[in-house]
């Protein structure tokens, strides 16, 4: 192996860049990383090549260990994003610089030097300064100067990114070229994902410091394992349905599924990619030939260079839920869009309004990501109660549990976890238990670095842990259970839509939690006498609506109730008068530069509810002000 | 076809506008600036380049302008390497209160230069303790000697280089040293090959200003050096006593000789300072 890295980890003020990154790079191999700005590609490239340190991990090249190393002892080729040639030396000089550092003779420099620009395309231009150069000689340049002294392995980042298309094009091939004759290991950093299919002998996605998936850009593209990577590259069309002993079943039809896969998913769902290229439209059902969709209505054509592009817009099919394209909140037909050739498209023409079948000739089945949940335990009563129910949510949902263990000392804190663990113990995905020193938000902030978490479990009680929950909402994207004492799992829940919250992404982790648990759920909005116009009633009932068709399509019964006076009063109100077991509130999201405050509706509430388990669920809308 | 262009347009004023904003600027810079100096040329060769000549040598005033000439060459060399060493700190490196030194940098422009003579007086005077010390341990005087001239000098035209290097070392691309760093190279080297190269023309620009500003110093000097004729006495000091004694083309043909220098340094930093700015296109 020419890369190894082995759990890389590197945080910038606390906050994770490179989150515990392994990855393996064959000798002679073309790998790219491909990853939104800020996904911590470049600072990966930086890691390797020594010019920031690893916090935790190593990095192996050639098998010989150089995380500890300067950078002028690893050997490695770079070549930077703005090229960073030396300004004040000429092409020659700057592609010689690495060879005399080594004190390397100048006729043999000079020998050397000649093949490499040779060897770029740049022969006869090194008296040039780097400035008299256009981007891409330049780029070549930096090309050159990094192979120069032969380094073991090459590292490129974003090096087209300022060049425009043409250009990059035939860098692309030139650069693809070079690095076949060298034969280097070679990391390649872009956001581009033409640029990425076009290069690499395989592609690692990145996302928030995370390497989410490798594999050939064959396999991401038709095989990906994560819904990030399907709907990341390329266009999706990714839709839940039912998994069954026969296969995957969208509709009425059953779609054969992989060996592979089959292990894929304890709650009897999973999640299928087909691509736009995999779409079949005929005008009548009896003449297609792969598995039916239904009969859809055409809502946009477009041409895209050789491919006619069409988005179709499918009526509701009974237990498929769509994920991408993204419906409006409340809807539940499926959009589905589809790619044609000429050809198609010219025996069977469509505009925007017809009619036309929808079939796919092959889908693929994802990996189903689990729910996975924290719990927080110090030993106290509250907590005690907050592993009663978070275990038997968990067990409900199948869901992966890690247990955190915090506050006592030695003996006293590894028998409660003992007793915890017994607890918990059956029926559970998986069970992790940690014990922490440190504060409990602190810990559960690392713990979140290390893993996602769906939701996080507290035993909570409003008057001492209000701060503690806020810390917790602040420590990661998940959602948080407050549970006050000893209860029975959940069977009544109250959903309270606040002036818009939560928004839809979280109504659907509440029905997703709440279906596992088989409970009831009601939807309520509360107008204040500000807003109690005529208009706004209509448009709450309408967004209820929305809510309990979304519900229903997840198998969740829903109800929805209008209140109107003084927010946290109504849901009191409502709480007692329905006996709810389970609040789900909005919190917004954290303002910028601030920390979230429960001090608002959800704090008020939480007071006024002191006995009832309420999930605050992260809403993706900013707070007001 | 003629087509106006767009310049022409957006830049549109009345002519009279123009006219007269250009002839007011021209007639201030005339009245300020260039009668003053044609006066004083005038009156410096009203003997001719002879008389000029004759002034200019006099032991007394020649003295004078070597000793301006050589302080202010051994303040600059100082004030060049100190000057790039301060920016270089500021620029790359994080300690407290740095945000006031860089303030503090700009300081002795605003400080009375007189102020700045006084203070090294109280410091290095041989009435005072370290001035005392120096002259009893090491034989050195600082006050009243050629010394204390680069003293003031120095403090005086402290900021001149930190200013003319920080914001081309602040626009460095710092991606340049860490590409030398993957080739190899050590700090030493970085340093030499790839830093330093952009940073020679505002040093010498630096120097140059400085320089120049030094040797019409008087406020300071006059305190510190203690005109002593043919030891401690600069040019502009030794100009004011001349217009005191009444001798008026001595002291005007010395000034002409110090304009002529101070013109051709101003010259040479203008001319720098454009191949500066060509040369980062």
């Amino acid at each position: 192996m020419s890369i190894v890295l082995e759990q890389l980890t590197k945080r910038y003020d606390g906050h994770p860049v490179v989150n515990n990154v392994s990855l393996e790079v064959g000798d002679g191999e073309f790998f790219v990383l491909l990853g939104s700005s800020g996904s911590g590609k470049t600072t990966i490239l930086s890691l390797i090549a020594g010019l920031v340190p690893a916090d935790q991990g190593r990095i192996l090249l050639h098998d010989r260990e150089v995380t500890f190393l300067a950078p002028q002892q690893r050997k490695v080729g770079f070549v930077f994003q703005n090229y960073a040639l030396f300004q004040s030396m000429t092409v020659a000089d700057n592609v010689e610089f690495g060879l005399s550092i080594r004190k390397v003779p100048a006729a043999e420099r000079r020998k050397r030097r000649d093949e490499l620009l040779e060897l770029v395309g740049l022969a006869g231009l090194g008296n040039r300064r780097p400035r008299q150069l256009s981007g891409g000689q330049q780029q070549r340049v930096a090309l050159a100067r990094a192979l120069a002294y032969q380094p073991d392995v090459l590292l490129l980042d974003e090096p087209l990114g300022a060049l425009d298309a043409k250009i990059r094009g035939e860098l692309r091939r030139n650069l693809k070229n070079i690095q076949r004759q060298l034969g280097i290991a070679t990391i390649f950093v872009t956001h581009d994902q033409e640029e990425a299919f076009d290069l690499a002998d395989r592609i690692g996605v990145m996302s928030f410091g995370r390497l989410v998936e490798v594999g050939t850009p064959d396999e991401l593209y038709q095989r990906p394992q994560t819904e990030f990577v399907a709907s990341f590259l390329g266009t999706a069309n990714l839709l839940v349905g039912d998994l069954t002993s026969e296969g995957v079943k969208v509709g009425k039809w059953y779609f054969p599924i992989s060996h592979d896969c089959q292990q894929l998913s304890q709650d009897g769902r999973a999640q299928v990619l087909f691509r736009p290229e995999d779409v079949a439209l005929a005008p009548e059902a009896a003449i297609m030939d792969s598995p039916k969709l239904g009969e859809a209505v055409v809502e946009e054509v477009s041409f895209g260079g050789a491919h006619e592009r069409l988005r179709l817009r499918l009526p509701a099919i009974s237990g498929v839920r769509s994920i991408s394209p993204p419906v409006a909140f409340g809807s539940n037909s499926i959009l589905v869009d589809a790619t044609r050739s000429p050809e198609q498209a010219a025996r069977f023409p469509l505009q925007q309004g017809d009619k036309t079948w929808v079939g796919v000739h092959r889908i693929h089945v994802l990996a189903h990501p689990g729910l996975s949940f924290l719990i927080l335990s110090d030993g106290s009563l509250r907590s005690q109660a907050a592993l009663n129910l978070g275990g038997q949510m968990a067990r409900l949902a199948h869901a992966r549990v890690t247990l955190i263990g915090w506050g006592a000392q030695g003996e006293a804190l590894q028998s409660h976890l003992q007793e915890a663990r017994r607890q918990l113990g059956s029926g559970l995905a998986a069970l992790e238990v940690l014990t922490s020193e440190k504060e409990p938000a602190q810990a559960v902030r690392q713990a979140v670095e290390r893993q996602q978490h769906d939701l996080v479990v507290l035993g909570f009680n409003h008057q001492e842990d209000m701060r503690l929950a806020e810390q917790l909402r602040e420590a990661g994207d998940h959602h948080l259970l407050l549970v006050p004492r000893p209860q029975a799992t959940p069977s009544k829940a109250l959903i309270c839509i606040l002036s818009g919250e939560p928004g839809k992404d979280d109504v659907l982790f509440a029905g997703r939690l709440i279906r596992h648990l088989s409970a009831d759920a009601t939807l309520l909005s509360v107008l204040t006498p500000s807003s109690a116009r005529q208009d706004s009633r209509a448009r709450a009932e309408r967004f209820l609506e929305g809510g309990v068709r979304s519900l229903s399509l997840l198998g969740v019964p829903a109800q929805t109730a209008i209140r109107s006076g003084t927010v946290p009063e109504e849901i009191q109100s409502e709480a007692r008068d329905g006996s709810f077991d389970l609040l789900v509130l909005g919190a917004p999201l954290v303002r910028s530069g601030g920390g979230i405050s429960l001090n608002g509706v959800a704090g008020q509430t939480l007071g006024l509810l002191p006995d009832i388990a309420t999930m605050i669920v992260r809403s993706h809308y900013m707070a007001p002000g | 076809m003629k087509t106006k262009t767009p310049k022409q347009e957006i830049g549109y004023q009345s002519p009279l506008g123009r006219r007269g904003l250009r002839g007011v600027a021209l007639v201030y810079l005339t009245v300020l600036l260039l009668i003053p100096l044609f006066v004083i040329i005038q009156d410096g060769l009203r003997e001719g380049l002879t008389g000029l000549w004759h002034q200019v040598t006099l032991p007394i005033a020649w003295s004078a302008l070597i000793l301006t000439l050589w302080t202010a060459a051994i303040m600059t060399i100082i004030n060049t390497m100190m000057g790039t060493l301060t920016a270089y700190a500021l620029v790359r490196y994080d300690f407290p209160g740095k945000t006031i030194i860089n303030s503090l940098v700009d300081l002795p422009l605003a400080i009375p230069t007189l102020v700045t003579g006084v203070m090294l007086v109280v410091l290095f005077g041989p009435q005072q303790a370290l001035g005392a010390l120096l002259k009893e341990q090491f034989g050195i005087s600082i006050i009243f000697a050629p010394p204390g001239i680069i003293m003031a000098l120095l403090f005086i035209t402290f900021p001149f280089v930190v200013r003319t290097v920080q914001p081309v070392l602040l626009d460095l691309d710092r991606a340049q040293e860490a590409a030398a760093t993957t080739l190899g190279a050590g700090s030493w080297t970085i340093f030499r090959r790839i830093t330093l190269p952009p940073l020679i023309l505002p040093m010498i620009s630096g120097a140059l200003l400085s320089f120049a500003r030094a040797i019409g110093e008087f406020g300071a000097v006059v305190i510190v050096a203690g005109n002593i004729p043919l030891y401690s006495q600069t040019a502009a000091v030794y100009v004011l006593g001349e217009v005191e004694s009444e001798n008026r083309l001595g002291a005007s043909a010395v000034s002409v000789v110090m304009i002529a220098i101070a013109f051709s340094l101003m010259m040479l930093v203008d001319w720098l300072q454009q191949r500066e700015r060509k040369g980062s296109l």
